[in-house]
């Protein structure tokens, strides 16, 4: 492999996992942008949509990568079990919003903010004793076809990886534009006061954000089940933290920021990893972050709000 | 009033018994219980290994308690679980807090365990000031013995941490010289999980490898939480090694097993005993753990004449076969039977000290033979046995015996 090769092949790897990084970090983003709470239970929503994915999967029958599907049923099963898994992590996120933050949307301090933790906590822990602490043999119908594009090799898994992530992501930056209920929510974002005297149903709103966010999550935790052929009732918390870097990185509560946020994370993450050394990867991460906000605290993206009364 | 730290206690002793399950027999009303704790990494990446690490030690009491193999005295497990849900795997801050629960329980007179060396090197000085001996049936790190690190893990003199399996200082260089003359490896990539356990078994290989002339093209060190090893497999991919070892436990093993598949696929895989057991095979499964080499610190067991009525009786009462390290817990637990016994027929009173004592001069008759120790706690055997995972569709994906092919014994350093 020559360095073109590698930096190609790296710039790959990269970008994957800023695909990853960027679903999750538009929920945090969304939620932020309206309530400015930062919900640490999403961590654990993206976990749980790795694990309800898993589950839709083997109800097709499909356990381990034994069983390859091609074409049609191939689209199909793929298509039920983000169908699903978005569905279902999504009335997750409204649950939560409902039952444990809605009670304390107008109680000042960092009661909601500590209750997303507790939430998160319970979710997590949820997991660990139902479906068991080990790693999970994630079930994976996709057939191994491999591109190779100079000496860097390019998987189709890859490739439906990112037009999954651009396809949710065009889809919600459009939703967020153009529709009435998406004008609704930039509206609660610049001012829920305003908003609601305008007539716009905040509860509304946030249970939107909370579902879209969550179904990303959801959509984030199937697409890192059949990048890695794997899931585990941990996995939230690694990928969590750099998504929540992402988005406060790309300037918190800007949609399109989250998304740059994460593909920088991703590459970094790439870049880190064969110039410096894997071990190193959160210190550079952290470092960049620290010295985004030590110049522009809003973020790259960001601009400071005007302080709300 | 049950106040919160009573509360915890009386959860605790329900669990522990709970975990003893149906194993416990009648205890006669004469007899004077003497419990043996055990420190195993039940929660986490490593619990279906330590299930079974621990179903091998509840073979031995039963039969010890069922056979009245020490008139007057019953045995009792106190089983406590070094594995967090946060840590995903073993985390030593548990461990230190479950050597305190052992030494504060004064029935307590010897344990079994850790299964990792990174709990074993949190645990050591608490068991050593507590004066309770324990042995272990799988960490290997050399340290946690050595005299030269004595003040830190046996700060009150009499070493307390025996072995049932030999250590890392055997273990890596063993494969290492496996690796260059059997396998005639040329380069290779030496890769670790950053635990205790692996950092060490990678840094005597890898000491091992070059002295054998073998190039080491690199040194890398996995975050054993992060999900993605892809970044530096594409790097090694790029340096083109004949071979990858990894020192490490089965948490980075697992991810790192399938994504080394997708992007290295014809590089000869070798790992410890840490990719060895079906946790990984579970984790891993087919076609990505193909292939992959193993070691374990002890003789290959399940599969000796000795062990058979073992293997049967354990996969009767389990529905499991037993991994090899079921054999070295069962063994262990054997060492302590024994040497309570020899202290209860010498008439002195069944004390802690005694019982370190007695397992200091033991020579036990087990199923990998007659079991003694060094002046340090250390096996004298050093046997390193080495494994290649060949899948067999006949069996079950997580029967070991089944799955790991038994290929030699490496030669000796």
């Amino acid at each position: 492999m020559t360095l073109f090769d590698l930096l190609l092949q790296q710039t790959i790897n990269g970008l994957s996992l800023g695909a990853m990084y960027a679903l999750l970090a538009l929920g945090f983003t969304l939620v932020y942008g309206i309530l400015e709470l930062i919900n640490f239970s999403h961590f654990n929503v993206f976990m749980v949509g790795s694990f309800i994915a898993m589950g839709v999967l083997q109800l097709f029958g499909l356990t381990g990568q034994d069983v390859i599907l091609t074409g049609l049923p191939l689209v199909g099963v793929l298509l039920v079990t983000f169908a699903v898994t978005m569905v279902s992590s999504g009335a997750i996120g409204v649950a939560i919003e409902r039952l444990s933050l809605r009670p304390l949307r107008n109680v000042k301090g960092p009661a909601a903010m500590i209750t997303t933790i507790g939430v998160s906590y319970i979710l997590f822990n949820i997991i660990l004793l139902v479906c068991g602490a080990e790693a999970k043999n994630y079930p994976n119908p996709m057939p191994t076809v491999r591109y190779h594009i100079a000496g860097a090799v390019l998987d189709l898994r890859v490739v439906l990886i990112w037009i999954v992530a651009l396809v949710l992501m065009g889809g919600l930056y459009l939703f967020v534009q153009k529709s009435r209920i998406g004008k609704a929510m930039r509206a609660t974002a610049q001012d829920a006061e305003a908003a609601r005297m305008m007539g716009v149903d905040v509860d509304r709103v946030v249970m939107m954000a909370f579902f879209l966010g969550s179904a990303l999550a959801g959509a984030g935790g199937l697409i890192f089940g059949l990048y890695y052929n794997f899931t585990s009732f941990i996995i939230g918390f690694t990928a969590g933290l750099r998504a929540f870097t992402a988005a406060v990185l790309g300037g918190i509560g800007n949609v399109p920021g989250a998304m740059v946020g994460g593909v920088i994370i991703g590459m970094i993450e790439a870049m880190g990893g064969q110039f410096i050394a894997t071990a190193w990867t959160d210190v550079i991460i952290f470092s960049i972050l620290v010295l985004v906000l030590v110049f522009k605290p809003a973020g790259l993206f960001g601009r400071m709000a005007p302080t709300k009364s | 009033m049950i106040t919160r730290r009573a509360a915890a206690r009386l959860l605790a002793g329900t669990t522990a018994t709970a975990a003893l399950g149906a194993g416990l027999s009648p205890v006669l009303a004469a007899d004077k219980v003497i419990k043996i704790g055990a420190d195993l990494s039940l929660t986490g990446a490593d619990a279906e290994g330590a299930t079974r690490v621990k179903d091998g030690i509840i073979m031995a009491v039963d039969a010890a308690n069922q056979g009245n193999a020490v008139p007057g005295y019953t045995f009792e497990l106190l089983t406590l679980d070094d594995g967090t849900a946060t840590a995903g795997q073993y985390d030593p801050a548990q461990a230190a807090t479950n050597a305190r629960k052992m030494v504060s329980d004064q029935d307590v007179v010897a344990a079994i365990g850790p299964q990792m060396s990174g709990a074993g090197k949190a645990m050591a000085p608490i068991l050593s000031q507590g004066d309770l001996a324990t042995i272990t049936p799988s960490s290997t790190n050399p340290d946690i013995t050595n005299p030269k690190f004595a003040e830190q893990y046996r700060p009150a003199g009499k070493p307390i941490y025996f072995r049932t399996v030999t250590t890392d200082a055997f273990q890596g260089p063993n494969m290492a010289n496996y690796m260059a003359e059997k396998l005639n490896i040329k380069s290779v990539y030496v890769l670790d999980d950053s635990g205790a356990y692996g950092v060490g078994l990678a840094d005597a290989y890898q000491a091992q490898i070059e002295k054998k002339g073998v190039k080491v093209l690199g040194r890398d060190r996995l975050d054993p939480k992060a999900a993605d090893y892809m970044t530096v497999l594409t790097k090694i991919k790029a340096l083109n090694p004949e071979a990858l070892y990894y020192g490490g436990v089965g948490q980075a093993g697992i991810k790192l097993a399938k994504q080394a598949y997708d992007i290295i696929p014809n590089t000869i895989k070798a790992g410890g005993d840490g990719v060895y057991g079906a946790s990984f095979l579970i984790g891993t499964g087919f076609p990505a753990a193909d292939g992959w080499y193993a070691t374990i610190a002890s003789p290959h067991l399940t599969a000796d004449t000795k062990a058979a009525n073992f293997v049967k009786a354990f996969t009767d009462r389990f529905g499991v076969a037993p991994e090899d390290y079921s054999i070295t817990a069962y063994d262990a637990a054997l060492v302590i039977i024994d040497a309570v016994k020899r202290v209860a027929a010498s008439g002195k009173p069944v004390t802690r000290s005694a019982v370190r004592d007695a397992i200091q001069t033991a020579k036990v008759p087990t199923i990998q033979g007659i079991v003694s120790f060094d002046a340090n706690g250390d096996l004298a055997d050093r046997t390193v046995s080495v494994f290649q995972i060949k899948k067999d569709t006949s069996a079950k994906l997580d029967d070991i015996s089944a799955q790991y092919h038994y290929i030699d014994v490496a030669p000796q350093v």
